[in-house]
């Protein structure tokens, strides 16, 4: 054992000296115990002793994200850490399921980041294993932070009526039809305006060689797996399938709307022509908007960044300087006009503080500092969302405007743990494009309530889904007739036990107070 | 247990008043070098092998973060989080594609590289040797993320370089990453390529230890190459054959989670969900731990059955690992 | 003579074979790198299909060592690679050696420990606690020490030395040679295309490091080079959630892999020549 021990000090000597900061901790932790009986959070490294100024303060934050430049480049750090004397040590994660593990074995360990992003699930699964503080008594503390995101945002991060997490402020819908204008006058086709017109048109994209080349490469729409239907589904009043909405009063499912099967019956019609990206479903992360700008598309639901940002500019018009895309409202169809469906429920983000830094009051008062400073208009809120004044934005007559240094700071989103009010954000940020950001977010759209619900016990969501996914290709594929509508939803309740979700579901939404 | 069978060669003559305790003690002290170097090894695997393996529990509680793994409640009943996968309406399924995708890799994996080995072996121009052993071992550092691009550039339906071919010469285009036809051969076809140099690297230098006096012998016999990569190379590297094939046998229910993830769509689940990508749907991404224990230790489990019957066979031939 | 035809024909097949799975190597390749050269536009306009690049431009090459922390991370993985591929080779040989005594007491015993964790093991949470309570948290030995030894690299190179002929221990344990003397200089210089091959592997092992980096390590300035490049891979993966997130091209995609292979496809040609020196082994025995 002795032995041991020394090889083991040598080793954490060695790494001491190579790695020159190694912060690790040495305190033997308490493995297997509740981690909140290791009082002293276990996190913070050495002290900075280099500053005079009395006590700076180590934050540890972890999110998921990308591009974040090393700590000696980040300007948005430096001027944090300055502003609120902390030393703010923010890890980023650019894959989510990368993120989620080192979060769970974190928790697991005790070793709280001081602040952190959770899911909705995560959410519910640590405030209830008593991992997350009780945000609710420090609400007056987070005052400027309660003002900023607003009280619906205050209501996602609830659980059980009790405040655990801080949601980001909403965002505003980005994605529409886009269509190929050029495409359209060469063929000479009015922009379509129905459900009828969209289908002919894609058609018409297939079959008569609108990029002229006198092959059949073309195809009509595309878009991200069914999404690129969402309008479609929208011009029947449906949402997609799963989303929960109100429809006269009710609590509705989109399998059960009435309307659902003329929807699919129009879709798979609308397939049956070979106008529709046959590998549709297939098309993951950025696929569809590939195909779009590579011209064997001429329709395409897409978000604006994709398609309008001066670095897509730029390849559309590398590939085709002929090529214009036309944002389109969304056809209409015997209900109306839907861009698809929008989760009211959803928030961008929420952030959690662990319960554990109850007992370090002058760590989680910085906490509250940094979360109140970002949401202050006059304070860090202009910092995190536009970099540093007169540097990356100027303002003018009380409107900030981008120079061209912004691009230093094209990272400062991941610091905006409270969110940003959206349409002057982009607005300011994308003054090019901000036509298309106001077009997107006025269209009409179906609001779904899917972000109020969480799966109730007994109901394994990874196979209801896999099962609704399946069928619905095999309907839209015409591999199984829409007559048998009714023994697909048959299966989905006795095998899948969707009866479960639907009666959770309409019972937490009612505690809400929708569905009347 | 076996172990014992290795305690009596000790080559001296026993005294009938010695214990065989004390013997077997004795004969181990002989050894004192050889348990000094296999000891910084043992500590590794007991710190951070064995430690850990206390985790498998999981898979008999109500994993709590909170409450930690020794303090969760165990679940009720005790086979709960098997039952729950026992009972997916998919299990069947997922069974049967995890153990047809697997095999097809362990046959097709297993015996490219070795004739890709031999024939390098065989290959007398060095330099086309060198050339063709690093080409073919480049596509091992490309992750499935580009894989799964030069696949959609190749095999895509619309706009893919084969399709295009297949569409010029008049044909209909093949949907080659969206059916159920196709997908597993896609699967299997783009893992073979991926391994097929990085495999035959350890073939390689099982054949750089034969002794070459044997070929120089058969040569004199006036042996055709032919019959010396088959009584010579091939029997000269059967050890590592075996050992190679026992050991992929133990992961035989791992079918290879990330190609199948980033390659998969909800078009070919039929035939492309696996075990690990059902887990990770479902265990992973709703928090579930135990559920994933469970059927971690349940492959677990068969790879260890699996493992202890091929070596039983692998000893018959005088290639057991232990 | 017959035989030369035979041997023609042979040959004929070896150098046909080799070529078609040299091609069938190269054409993947060569287009990674000719993605990474073209501007992405340009890649765009050809259909996504590139295989001689026609017009080249290393910007994306330039903005991932100027601008991103792949030069950072470049050293970090050199560091993890050197120390961690030597701490390797020295237990894997410590271990493998004994074990390829066949009258070892208790082989079989540590046989099966060896090979037990292969199949088991406790999960992501008890091994993080361990590598927490060592305090080895944000240093680079917790991106060494977790996979300090590889089981399936101990019965390779266990395999190899049972091949080495018996006689040669004799002799040696004639001479009063100790068994490390053993280890040293008899074992290991004839044992060179296994400790080539198992050090590859793990030199391989440790470039692609990433799974314990982004679990034990936090500290940016610490990540190996893998969770950077996968950072640009993964981006293409994730749906947009973020207007300002500029997503890396495909012609930024490939060049990172290019940096983050080239390296280790350079060492490979190097250790080539290596594999057939244990031809000494037959000098030796006769």
């Amino acid at each position: 054992m002795k032995k041991m021990n020394s090889v083991l000090l040598t080793v954490s000597l060695l790494a001491a000296l190579l790695a020159g900061c190694a912060g690790g901790n040495n305190n033997p932790a308490n493995t297997s115990n509740a981690p909140s009986d290791t009082a002293a959070p276990s996190n913070d490294g050495p002290e900075k002793t280099g500053e005079a100024s009395g006590k700076q303060i180590k934050l540890e934050i972890i999110e998921t994200g990308n591009n974040l430049p090393a700590p000696d480049k980040d300007i948005i750090k430096q001027e944090l850490d300055k502003a609120l004397n902390i030393d703010l040590n923010l890890t980023v994660y650019p894959s989510g399921d990368d993120y989620k593990n080192q979060l769970n074995v974190r928790m697991a360990s005790g070793n709280f980041p001081d602040l952190f992003m959770v899911d909705r699930q995560q959410l519910i699964q640590f405030s209830k294993q008593g991992l997350l503080l009780d945000l609710t008594p420090y609400l007056d503390k987070l005052q400027q932070t309660v003002d900023f995101i607003g009280e619906e945002s205050v209501k996602k991060g609830t659980v059980d009526g009790k405040v655990f997490a801080v949601s980001k402020s909403p965002q505003i819908p980005y994605q529409t039809y886009w269509i190929r204008k050029d495409w359209l006058d060469k063929l000479q086709l009015p922009v379509p305006a129905t459900i009828e017109e969209l289908a002919k048109t894609a058609e018409a994209f297939t079959t008569g060689d609108p990029d002229g080349n006198g092959k059949p490469d073309t195809f009509g729409l595309t878009g991200g797996k069914l999404n690129a239907f969402a309008p479609v589904f929208g011009a029947f009043g449906v949402g997609m399938p799963g989303n929960f909405y109100e429809k006269d009063g009710a609590i509705v499912n989109a399998l059960y709307d009435p309307a659902m099967k003329d929807a699919l019956t129009f879709i798979q019609q609308m397939v049956a022509t070979g106008s529709v990206d046959p590998e549709l479903l297939a098309n993951s992360g950025l696929q569809h908007s590939e195909k779009a700008i590579k011209g064997q598309a001429g329709i395409v639901y897409l978000d604006w960044p994709n398609l309008t940002k001066e670095q897509m500019v730029e390849q559309i018009k590398t590939v085709n300087p002929n090529a214009e895309w036309l944002q389109i409202a969304p056809p209409s169809g015997p209900a109306g006009q839907n861009d698809g469906t929008w989760d009211i429920g959803a928030t961008p983000g929420r952030y959690a503080i662990p319960k554990a830094l109850e007992k370090d009051p002058e760590k989680l008062q910085r906490v509250f500092d940094l979360l109140n400073y970002i949401s202050n208009p006059d304070g860090g809120s202009m910092l995190v969302q536009f970099g540093v004044k007169d540097t990356h934005y100027t303002l003018e007559n009380g409107v900030p405007k981008m120079t061209d240094k912004a691009s230093e700071v094209g990272y400062s989103w991941l610091y905006q743990f409270t969110g940003r009010p959206e349409m002057e954000y982009l607005q300011a940020k994308f003054a090019l494009q901000s036509e298309y950001i106001k077009f997107a977010s006025e269209q009409p759209r179906i609001e779904s309530l899917g972000g109020f619900i969480d799966n109730p016990e007994g109901y394994n969501p990874a196979d209801a889904d896999r099962y609704i996914e399946e069928e619905f290709a095999k309907f839209i594929y015409n591999k199984r007739p829409i007559s048998e509508y009714d023994a697909f939803i048959g299966t989905l309740e006795s095998t899948m036990n969707y009866k479960a979700l639907l009666d959770s579901a309409s019972e937490q939404l009612k505690a809400l107070g929708y569905g009347g | 247990m076996e172990a014992k069978q290795s305690y009596t060669p000790a080559p001296r003559i026993q005294p009938a008043s010695r214990t065989q305790l004390q013997s077997a003690l004795r004969a181990a002290w002989r050894f004192r070098a050889f348990y000094i170097m296999l000891l910084p090894g043992v500590i590794y695997f007991i710190i951070f092998r064995y430690f850990p393996m206390y985790g498998v529990i999981i898979a008999f509680k109500e994993f709590s973060i909170m409450d930690g793994i020794a303090g969760s409640a165990w679940a009720d009943p005790w086979f709960k989080h098997f039952q729950a996968f026992y009972e997916s309406p998919y299990f069947t399924q997922l069974l049967s594609n995890t153990l047809l995708i697997s095999l097809y890799k362990l046959v097709w994996g297993t015996f490219p590289p070795i004739i890709v080995a031999v024939l390098l072996n065989e290959c007398r121009v060095r330099w086309l040797k060198s050339i063709v052993q690093t080409l073919t071992y480049m596509p091992h550092f490309l992750s499935w993320v580009i894989i799964f691009g030069i696949l959609l550039t190749l095999f895509s339906q619309n706009g893919g370089l084969v399709n295009r071919w297949i569409v010029e010469a008049g044909g209909t285009s093949i949907p080659f990453l969206t059916s159920t036809d196709y997908f597993r051969s896609i699967l299997v076809g783009s893992e073979v390529w991926q391994n097929l140099g990085w495999g035959a690297i350890i073939y390689l230098a099982a054949m750089a230890g034969i002794d070459p006096t044997l070929y120089e012998a058969a040569k004199v016999d006036g042996a055709s190459r032919l019959r010396m990569v088959w009584h010579i190379t091939l029997p000269g590297i059967r050890s590592i054959i075996i050992l190679l094939f026992v050991l992929k046998l133990g992961h035989l229910l791992d079918a290879g989670f990330d190609q199948i993830y980033i390659l998969y769509n909800i078009q070919v689940y039929l035939v492309a969900d696996i075990l690990d990508t059902w887990v990770y749907r479902t265990g992973l991404q709703q928090l579930n731990f135990s559920l994933a224990s469970a059927v971690g230790l349940f492959k677990s489990v068969i790879g260890l059955i699996l493992v202890l019957g091929a070596n039983r066979i692998a000893k018959k031939w005088g290639e057991g690992i232990w | 003579m017959v035989k030369g035809w035979d041997d023609k024909l042979f040959n004929g097949v070896v150098y046909t074979v080799l070529g078609l799975c040299g091609l069938a190597a190269i054409l993947p390749i060569l287009y990674v790198v000719s993605v990474s050269l073209t501007p992405f536009g340009e890649v765009l306009r050809n259909g996504g299909f590139i295989l001689i690049p026609r017009e080249i431009t290393f910007s994306a090459y330039r903005t991932l060592l100027t601008e991103s922390n792949i030069p950072k991370a470049f050293q970090i993985t050199v560091l993890i690679t050197v120390i961690g591929t030597a701490v390797n080779l020295v237990l894997t040989g410590l271990m493998a050696y004994p074990l390829s005594r066949r009258n070892l007491p208790a082989r079989n015993f540590f046989l099966l420990m060896i090979v037990f964790t292969l199949l088991f093991s406790g999960g992501l949470i008890p091994t993080y606690l361990v590598v927490k309570s060592m305090g080895l948290l944000d240093s680079i030995w917790a991106m060494i020490l977790p996979n300090a030894v590889w089981s399936f690299n101990v019965l390779i190179m266990k395999s190899f030395f049972e091949g080495l002929p018996e006689e040669l221990f004799e002799s040696a344990r004639m001479d009063g040679a100790k068994e490390f003397r053993i280890l040293l200089q008899i074992v290991t210089p004839l044992s060179i295309p296994v400790l080539l091959t198992v050090g590859l592997f793990y030199l391989v092992g440790h470039w692609n490091e990433f799974f314990q980096a982004i679990f034990y390590v936090t500290d940016r300035t610490l990540f190996p080079l893998q969770v950077v490049v996968r950072e640009i891979l993964m981006q293409s993966q994730q749906p947009l959630e973020n207007a300002e997130n500029m997503l890396p091209t495909q012609t930024m995609q490939m060049a990172s892999v290019m940096i983050a292979s080239l390296p280790v496809i350079v060492v490979y040609p190097f250790l080539q020549k290596h594999f057939t020196k244990g031809m000494l082994l037959g000098s030796i025995k006769g």
